[in-house]
């Protein structure tokens, strides 16, 4: 089976949509640092190119609906395995059945790409609420993530409004890069190691508040750690101020 | 006192009110802050309940002496109170961390309601003002507050509430003889017509400002006095239908202090806290009247099955539900399908029928909802299934380890049947697996 190879940008994924539907049949597509050499694959590195992006986009807007738009983009940034292969897929049925696709809600092929953009899209909501921001010594706002998904470019606009007045950088760590916003200026950056960070003064005194509040506020003859874990898994608390010590 | 030390109490004393939303409104704008309309959940506690607001009493004096509560006067405890320059900056502080969608701002009752809430109206006001803070707020309005002041608390927060707290007249005079239904219930009644006004204002005049965007919310303790089910969801209907409340919490009662007047109890009734919120749940979203779910012969809701399940066990005759046929109230009402899978059946069926397997990928909740719907003509749940077989069927599903108590004699009479109920029973549940199995064959 032929497999397409794109070099990690949306641009290049739609790309290698765009060429993967033109050539019809059944094929895979897959990000070039993720490939696996299959002894019967035959890869085609399908390079970026703008305008049979913009193709693709198009496609999906118009046969289907700004709604499957909003599937496609959300899907992809889901950085699972074999999500790409699942969006082309979901594209080729909007090609052939328009609008009505993304109402085959039992269909395999729309189940998976709403499950994705679903899962990214909760994981977005869920980091509004989980990023905790530390103050530095020159007062810019800083926060730690590893969210399973690519959700960072979708939580910057709420900080926006919200921390307008201040500098902040949110670093996800997991994937080495940072959207940075700096006197009402809003930037993605390569992020690996943060250097040592310097904290302001208050910092520990505030956070200190912070975790006495978050112990006393528990109710302990309703204690339910299982519910807890639920909302907030493990994996997250990390970078949770009130759990990073425990 | 230190600051910790008073965020420890005024923390401690505020941890009962079960309102923890912050949702309702979109506020926004310069400055600092926004409202998300649907609401953000940043933490949750030790005790699974989320934490979205900084929750906490201005002060835990108090001039009343309510038995339930644990900020009672005549309860020796250690006393404080925090300045408006304190809660501000505590709010900012927090908000800025991305700690909190906002302040939960309630209070014992120092010197006068007016004064207390003149203090909190200070605070809420340094907040919205000096750091120009546009995060979610909710105030607590103190009964007995003077008009005024009941009025320029939802110019300054998001969402106002009045704790009932106890849900007749008789309970309150028992336990809070500060209070009656009328100190209560009046401020609850200006506040909404003060955010219909508003409303309607605004519908012509574009700038007016908003009156509690949020909405108006109250609480109900559950278990500290002796009311039914019934007479307690009858009360949220009538909040909800004649006072356009946004939400009625539960709270189930923790015994915080021993007091005569007080139900001695072991453990706050936690499930059925949870089944009243899920009678609320079908009241205000599902289209439900409390006089279906609860009439006076069955006060109190079930705790082996949630009230939609026990609706429909009681109506049976309205079921098999054909899901590409019914109307979308109809198949709302089913057991298993909640108002987003009930949208996907009405959704997925313009693209084709539904098939039985088709409906567990939409969400369904199959083990509750085979017993009560077709899908394309087929059946997947017991035949002749009657109301009692379903239970069982249902029972061992939650509980498969149990089963075998299920059967045990000792076991149904603890649920109330006696000795001939129990065979009728033991012989229905034998026929309906003997169905269930020809049915597979």
């Amino acid at each position: 089976m032929r497999t397409y190879l794109y070099d990690g940008s949306f641009e290049g994924f739609l790309t290698a949509v765009a060429l993967a539907m033109e050539t019809g049949g059944p094929c895979a597509i897959s990000n070039e640092t993720a490939a696996e050499a299959g002894l019967f694959s035959e890869f085609v590195n399908s390079g970026a190119d703008p305008r049979k992006a913009a193709a693709i986009r198009d496609l999906v807007e118009k046969r289907g609906s700004a709604e499957s738009w909003h599937h496609t983009r959300y899907a992809f940034l889901s950085e699972v395995p074999g999500a790409e292969t699942a969006i082309l897929e979901y594209i080729k049925l909007l090609r052939e059945k328009g609008q009505a696709a993304d109402n085959m809600l039992a269909d395999d092929r729309v189940k998976k790409v709403h499950g994705l953009a679903a899962g990214v899209g909760g994981e977005a909501h869920r980091f509004k609420g989980f990023i905790r921001f530390k103050e530095l010594s020159d007062k810019t706002l800083y926060s730690r993530i590893e969210p399973d998904h690519n959700i960072l470019p979708l939580v910057t606009s709420h900080f926006r409004a919200r921390l307008g007045a201040f500098n902040w950088v949110i670093h996800d760590a997991r994937r080495g890069k940072a959207a940075l916003y700096f006197k009402g200026k809003l930037a993605y950056a390569p992020l690996t190691a943060a250097r040592a960070l310097e904290f302001d003064g208050k910092e520990e005194a505030v956070q200190a508040l912070w975790r006495h509040f978050f112990k006393t506020i528990a109710i302990k003859e309703r204690l339910n750690p299982g519910l807890q874990r639920q909302n907030v898994p493990l994996k997250y608390r990390r970078n949770i101020t009130e759990f990073d010590r425990q | 006192m230190e600051l910790q030390k008073k965020l420890k109490i005024l923390a401690e004393s505020a941890k009962y009110d079960a309102s923890c939303s912050s949702s309702g409104s979109d506020r926004g704008g310069r400055g600092t802050g926004a409202a998300h309309m649907s609401g953000v959940c940043h933490s949750w506690a030790a005790d699974g309940r989320c934490i979205s607001l900084l929750k906490i009493l201005m002060t835990n004096e108090c001039v009343y002496d309510c038995a339930y509560c644990v900020n009672r006067r005549s309860n020796d405890i250690q006393r404080t109170i925090l300045t408006p320059d304190e809660i501000a900056k505590l709010t900012f502080e927090f908000y800025k961390r991305n700690y909190i969608e906002g302040l939960f701002l309630s209070s014992g009752v120092v010197v006068s309601p007016d004064h207390t809430m003149g203090l909190m109206l200070e605070a809420i006001k340094k907040l919205r003002r000096e750091f120009r803070f546009n995060g979610y707020v909710h105030m607590k309005v103190i009964p007995g507050a003077d008009r005024s002041l009941i009025d320029q608390a939802g110019l300054w927060a998001d969402r106002v509430s009045v704790n009932i707290e106890l849900p007749t007249d008789k309970s309150l005079r028992l336990l809070a003889p500060g209070k009656t239904k009328e100190t209560v219930l009046s401020p609850m009644s200006r506040i909404a017509r003060m955010i219909t006004a508003a409303k309607d204002e605004r519908r012509s005049i574009k700038n007016t400002p908003a009156y509690a965007p949020a909405g108006q919310s109250t609480q109900l303790i559950i278990g500290a006095t002796p009311e039914t089910d019934r007479e307690i969801m009858k009360l949220s209907e009538a909040l909800y239908d004649k006072m356009a409340l946004k939400r009625v919490y539960y709270s189930a009662f923790v015994p915080v202090s021993k007091d005569s007047r007080l139900p001695a109890l072991m453990d706050p009734p936690l499930l059925r806290e949870h089944r009243l919120y899920q009678a609320d749940w079908l009241l205000r979203f599902y289209g439900f009247k409390a006089d279906e779910l609860l009439d006076e012969a069955h006060p109190t809701l079930d705790l082996s099955f949630d009230p939609k399940t026990v609706w429909a066990l009681n109506n049976l005759h309205l079921f098999p539900l054909e899901v590409n046929k019914a109307a979308y109230a109809d198949i709302l009402r089913v057991p298993g399908i909640g108002v987003t899978s009930a949208q996907r059946i009405m959704r997925a069926r313009r693209a084709g029928p539904l098939k039985l397997d088709d409906l567990k990928k939409l969400g369904v909740v199959m083990k509750r909802t085979m017993y009560f719907v077709t899908a394309d003509g087929k059946y997947g749940g017991i035949k002749k299934g009657t109301g009692e077989a379903i239970k069982v069927k249902l029972l061992e599903r939650e509980n498969p380890n149990s089963q075998l108590n299920l059967f045990s004699e000792a076991a149904l009479a603890a649920i109330g049947y006696d000795a001939a109920q129990t065979q009728a029973l033991t012989a229905l549940v034998k026929a309906g697996i003997a169905e269930t199995v020809a049915g597979q064959l």
